[in-house]
């Protein structure tokens, strides 16, 4: 019941044609999402709801406040922030890139999309970090209900951007050093599903961020 | 009424044992990821967290038994309410249906091997084990929360709490959501991918339904809580000012997020009893449940209309009457689910041939209690009435007619009707009767009076009580009904535990109606020998399907003994898709659980940077963990 | 007065004393009948599944599976519907008019009521009247109570009067209080706010206008000047003892604003919210020991000896 090359094969599967790496090969002959991509699926459900009722306390704070922002805080410029985030949404082209090639069975292919989109995601951060501690210097999250809500949401949403940096570290790794298995292309399809859905909310945190400027 | 075992077979079985056989002792249990070994260690907890909920209610219950009581300082019951609070909702009822109950039957009842995310299902554990210790810490040094399980600020700032009791609760819960997030993650995928071959969703048993319903309900509403306590907790460490009116925060942002949460949290706790309750009807009255498709949907329903209700909790918060209208309709409109699948047992019970033994008994009960409790229910959805009795023992009768009526007594009959599954042994069914009647007496006497003494006037969470109030009696007797609830439990425990050892062995001594009764009891530690044949719903009441198992036994198929493998299925018609292999030991679960423990132990003292070095040291185990793939262990 | 204790005044949601309480008691006994029609219709299906248990299927109907899925579908979804329907219709849209926050010029006079960790604090707007756990309003007159917190969150709940509205740190929300018969209503804190949330009672006195008017011209007039030598020394003592940086006793140096007003202390029923009776006994056990009284509350033991507390009670009793 295990095909050429160790790996089980499903009851009356085919066996795995020479070039194709088992695992590829595996994922093709699958009709159902696997297992590992539901996971991540349900636990984006959650983040996406975490940030959902985020979101919705800083508008029933809006809404319940004269004055938005609070205690004379000026609202964010919006050029720079919107560049940063339009240069995140980009990012998403390597990823996609790289699971493609990564299902074709292009192990060394993958790993060099995922460490270009690693390179331009860190400089995205590396700018984002530096907007923060400039706000940071004009207002405080102690200062007022404004600037609790500001700060735990941006810094929540760096902090998913952060772990999917680390998650395209561990991907590289794991690629170089443990080759395509079939948990790690599972992996690369889980990196950029959490890629697209982590790139999605912080567009929407963009408008949120911007919502006094706009 | 296991498998037939051929001498062919033989061998395929003995690969099996070899295969699936745990580490001995101690560090087997440690490094566990079988679900039925880690629902067994989620029983065992949560039975203790259960005795320490209830040693708090009557403690309550004793110090409340006359006017002016001395049992308990205020500062002590303020304490002792909002643990029972706490540990009945936290660490008693939802990791015992979700974790204990849901754990161990789910594979079973779908034909399969274990769950999808076994060393998820083992932290999830680890994690819940770790958070009720957590808050119990707090309540052995005398710093237990003591703002009420719904801890409103500005009671719950640092102003008026400035000690850490408050910090166990925020911290504590939020470490437990983390438990309940993975758990619900666990049987969402395993329900729909982990199915025997041709058990499709039509052909799926009501308990998975209700489990899935519940799992989905957790995953959307824990979120809010997470939510609510994070600020809360940033507002009293850090000096954030989301609830501070002084500096434009808004102390109805804590109300609109806990109850966010806090609504659907109570369909998720009664959904899995629903479930159990949907398992032993079938089997106990011979029949099938009337109208299935319709109790099916119900299920999902309440779930969903579940998460549209939540201000009807804050209805005398001075809210534009609209916008109480509008909570109340949908409030009523969530009675129609219930009062469906209501009927629908009422029937399954009045058409079949019900056998009356201890686990239906159970069911009874839950049927009465849930009608009174529904009942209460539906009078809160009244404003003007809600806005005269919320914050009177009128709601703590409810919501105890609910919970404990409606939630615990499935719980109770389910430990019955499973006993013989797990143990191999039958419990003694004229003490199991005995114990059903002490404990409906004392439900009767506990709670049914609390609608009075609320519609006379005594507010809740009050450590005592004048005389000459027309409270005295009432409160007497609920009391005594207490100790006599208590005895019934008290019971229960002991016939189960005596019958551990002395029962007579049973294999399936009802006549299950789902897959768990297809193997034997207990169950060895691949389940099943060969993956279950389904072609019908009510799959154990499938004669041809349980022979043509004892067939592919013996020629070899579909039982999967290379490694340690399971089937995965399509989510929607339950068709073969591959064959998973999984893992059987790990120690990174439990190293996660402390790891995260040290995280919040640290965060509770406010040492950040040690807080943030344990939180890298997790993220390192959780990499170690993913280095170890199924299929090498 | 209150002799008994200051439970004198009954708390019962089904004894109203005015119109929006008397239409919620009335909505509640037609539920209650409703429901145990229903509840008891339901033990008795499985009271007689019991009594059938031997033989499939229902008396009647046999075992056709049509007539357990009507069963299904009547109980549970058209008669609830119907049923439903006329509990929303008549709660929540005809009475709930009754029960709302008055409409502005709808009222006769306003009261505001300010809740603090584990007092009431009372004024009248326009009189300068400030007193503490004790209304007094007169009969059949539609009273708008503004009510908010000092502190946390508290619950102003006069269940013979109307139901409950809570007092929210920042929000001012309003409710209605029309006595519609003479008599002394006791009220209580319906939100959890901490230790002695159990002892957080005030009085509601609805009386005839001309008693009312009496009370209120009462309470307007500065207190008169203590007259016996005890009780000016107890003047002295309150002075100099800590008592003036939390009390405010009007026309004296005494502003505090962290405990109660006790500008017309004598004339008040009860103390500490209605704990204790107002006696000089209870009042000088309070002054003597307030934590063994209520533990917990803000009130600290002064350290006082026994001729000091009898002079402060001697010259506490002439404010009337």
């Amino acid at each position: 019941m295990t095909g050429t090359s160790g790996e089980p094969v499903p009851l009356g599967r085919a066996a795995v044609p020479p070039g194709v790496p088992p695992s590829v090969h595996r994922a093709r002959q699958r009709q159902a999402a696997p297992n590992g991509i539901w996971g991540m699926v349900l636990f984006l459900c959650a983040e996406i709801t975490l940030f959902g009722t985020i979101i919705g306390s800083y508008y029933y704070l809006d809404f319940n406040s004269v004055h938005w922002p609070q205690a004379g805080i000026a609202p964010e410029p919006v050029a720079q922030p919107s560049l940063a985030t339009a240069w995140l949404v980009v990012t998403l082209l390597p990823i996609w890139w790289a699971n493609r090639q990564a299902h074709r069975g292009r192990r060394e292919s993958a790993i060099e999309w995922i460490l270009f989109a690693l390179a331009v995601q860190a400089g995205y951060l590396a700018f984002q970090i530096h907007l923060y501690i400039n706000d940071f210097h004009h207002f405080q999250p102690q200062h007022s209900a404004y600037g609790s809500i500001y700060y735990t949401l941006m810094t929540l949403d760096h902090a998913h951007v952060a772990f999917g940096l680390a998650l395209d570290l561990v991907l590289i790794v794991r690629l170089a050093t443990k080759g395509l298995s079939n948990y790690w292309l599972i992996g690369v399809r889980g990196l950029a599903i959490y890629w697209y859905v982590v790139v999605a909310i912080t567009v929407i945190v963009l408008f949120v961020q911007l919502t006094p400027s706009l | 009424m296991a498998t037939v075992v051929t001498p062919r077979g033989e061998e395929y079985v003995e690969r099996l044992e070899r295969v699936w056989k745990p580490r001995p002792g101690l560090v087997g249990w440690l490094t566990t990821t079988d679900h039925k070994r880690i629902g067994i260690l989620y029983f065992f907890t949560t039975l203790l967290f259960f005795g320490a909920g209830g040693v708090e209610a009557l403690l309550i219950r004793t110090q409340l038994i006359g006017p002016n009581g001395h049992v308990l300082s205020p500062q002590a019951f303020d304490e002792v309410f909002t643990m029972h609070g706490i540990t009945m909702i936290f660490l008693f009822v939802i990791p015992m249906t979700t974790g204990a109950f849901g754990n161990y039957l789910l594979p079973l009842m779908i034909g399969a091997r274990d769950m999808a995310f076994p060393r998820m299902n083992a932290v999830s554990y680890w994690i819940f084990l770790g958070s009720g210790i957590f808050m119990y810490v707090g309540m052995v040094t005398g710093h237990a929360p003591n703002a009420g399980w719904f801890d409103y600020v500005p009671l719950a700032s640092k102003t008026y709490s400035p000690s850490s009791n408050i910090d166990f609760y925020g911290w504590g819960l939020i470490f437990n959501g983390i438990s309940s997030t993975a758990a619900s993650v666990n049987f969402i995928v395993t329900i729909f991918k982990m199915r025997a071959p041709g058990m499709s969703l039509n052909r799926m048993p009501l308990f998975c339904y209700a489990f899935l319903a519940a799992a989905f309900s957790l995953l959307f509403a824990l979120p809010a809580l997470s939510c609510a306590t994070l600020f809360l907790e940033l507002d009293r460490q850090l000096g954030f000012h989301f609830y501070d009116t002084a500096h434009g925060g808004n102390p109805l942002l804590w109300q609109n997020l806990f109850w966010i949460f806090g609504h659907p949290e109570v369909y998720i706790i009664i959904l899995p009893a629903f479930g159990i309750a949907t398992s032993i009807i079938p089997t106990f009255t011979h029949r099938r449940m009337v109208f299935f498709p319709l109790v099916a949907l119900s299920e999902v329903l309440v779930a969903f209309l579940g998460f549209g209700v939540w201000a009807h909790h804050m209805f005398a918060v001075g809210f534009a009457t609209i916008t109480t209208i509008y909570f109340a309709a949908v409030s009523l409109i969530i009675v129609i689910p219930s009062a469906i699948q209501l009927f629908a047992w009422i029937a399954t019970i009045l058409t079949g041939k019900p056998d009356f033994k201890t686990p239906l008994l159970f069911i009874v009960g839950f049927i009465v209690w849930f009608i009174m409790g529904g009942l209460s229910g539906i009078t809160l959805a009244a404003i003007p009435f809600d806005q005269q009795v919320t914050d009177s023992y009128y709601v703590v009768a409810h919501f105890h007619m609910v919970i404990f009526g409606a939630a615990v007594y499935p719980i109770l009959g389910g430990m019955h009707y499973w006993f013989p599954k797990v143990t191999g042994r039958m419990y003694n069914e004229a003490v199991g009767k005995l114990s059903f009647w002490l404990t409906f007496l004392g439900t009767l006497l506990t709670f049914f009076p609390m609608h009075i003494v609320g519609l006379v006037g005594m507010p809740r969470r009050n450590y005592t009580y004048p005389a000459n109030m027309g409270w005295t009696g009432l409160n007497f007797t609920e009391t005594i009904g207490a100790y006599i609830l208590a005895s019934g439990l008290v019971l229960i425990v002991l016939n189960l535990f005596i019958s551990r050892f002395r029962g007579e062995p049973s294999q399936d001594p009802f006549h299950g109606d789902t897959l768990e009764w297809a193997t034997t009891s207990p169950p060895p530690h691949y389940n099943f020998a060969v993956i279950p044949t389904v072609t019908t719903p009510y799959n154990m009441y499938d004669e041809k399907d349980r022979e043509h198992d004892n067939v592919r036994l013996d020629r070899g198929e579909g039982v999967l003994a290379t490694g340690h493998e399971t089937p995965a299925t399509t989510a929607q018609d339950g068709a073969l898709d591959e064959v998973l292999e999984m893992p059987s030991y790990s120690w990174w679960p439990p190293i996660v659980g402390l790891l995260l423990a040290c995280f919040f132990a640290m965060l509770l003292v406010a040492h950040w940077w040690i807080a943030a070095g344990f939180f890298v040291l997790g993220l390192l185990a959780l990499f170690a963990w993913h280095n170890q793939e199924p299929s090498d262990t | 007065m209150a002799l008994a204790g200051c439970s004198s005044g009954r708390q019962s949601i089904v004894e109203p004393a005015s119109k929006p309480s008397h239409d919620i008691a009335v909505l509640w006994w037609w539920m209650l009948g409703a429901a145990a029609i229903v509840f008891f219709g339901a033990v008795a299906l499985l009271v007689i599944a019991y009594f059938k248990r031997g033989a499939r299927g229902l008396p009647f109907f046999g075992e056709r599976e049509g007539v357990a899925e009507g069963m299904v579908v009547m109980f549970g979804v058209a008669i609830p519907i119907v049923a439903l329907v006329a509990l929303f219709g008549v709660s929540n849209i005809y009475l709930i008019g009754e029960s709302s926050p008055p409409k502005s010029g709808t009222t006769a006079m306003t009261i505001q009521v300010i809740g603090h960790q584990w007092w009431w604090e009372v004024r009248y707007p326009g009189t300068g009247v400030v007193t503490a756990n004790e209304i007094h309003v007169p009969i059949h007159t539609r009273v708008n109570v503004i009510v908010t917190t000092d502190d946390v969150i508290h619950s102003f709940w006069v269940p013979e009067l109307n139901r409950k509205i809570d007092m929210i740190p920042g929000y001012r929300n309003r409710i209605l209080l029309d006595g519609s018969r003479l008599g002394e209503f006791r009220g209580q804190c319906a939100e959890y706010c901490g230790f002695q949330h159990a002892h957080m009672s005030f009085e509601v006195f609805v009386q005839r206008p001309a008693v009312f008017h009496r009370w209120l011209a009462g309470q307007e007039r500065p207190p008169v000047p203590a007259s016996s030598a005890t009780a000016q020394a107890g003047e002295r003592v309150f002075m100099t003892s800590q008592c003036e940086s939390c009390h405010t006793i009007a026309g004296t140096p005494a502003q505090g604003t962290i405990g109660p007003n006790l500008t017309h202390l004598a004339s008040r029923v009860g103390l500490a919210a209605e704990q204790i009776p107002n006696n000089p006994k209870e009042l000088a056990a309070w002054i003597r020991n307030p934590q063994a009284i209520k533990p917990g509350t803000r009130m600290p033991d002064l350290g006082l000896s026994s001729t000091q507390i009898g002079q402060l009670v001697a010259y506490l009793d002439s404010l009337r």
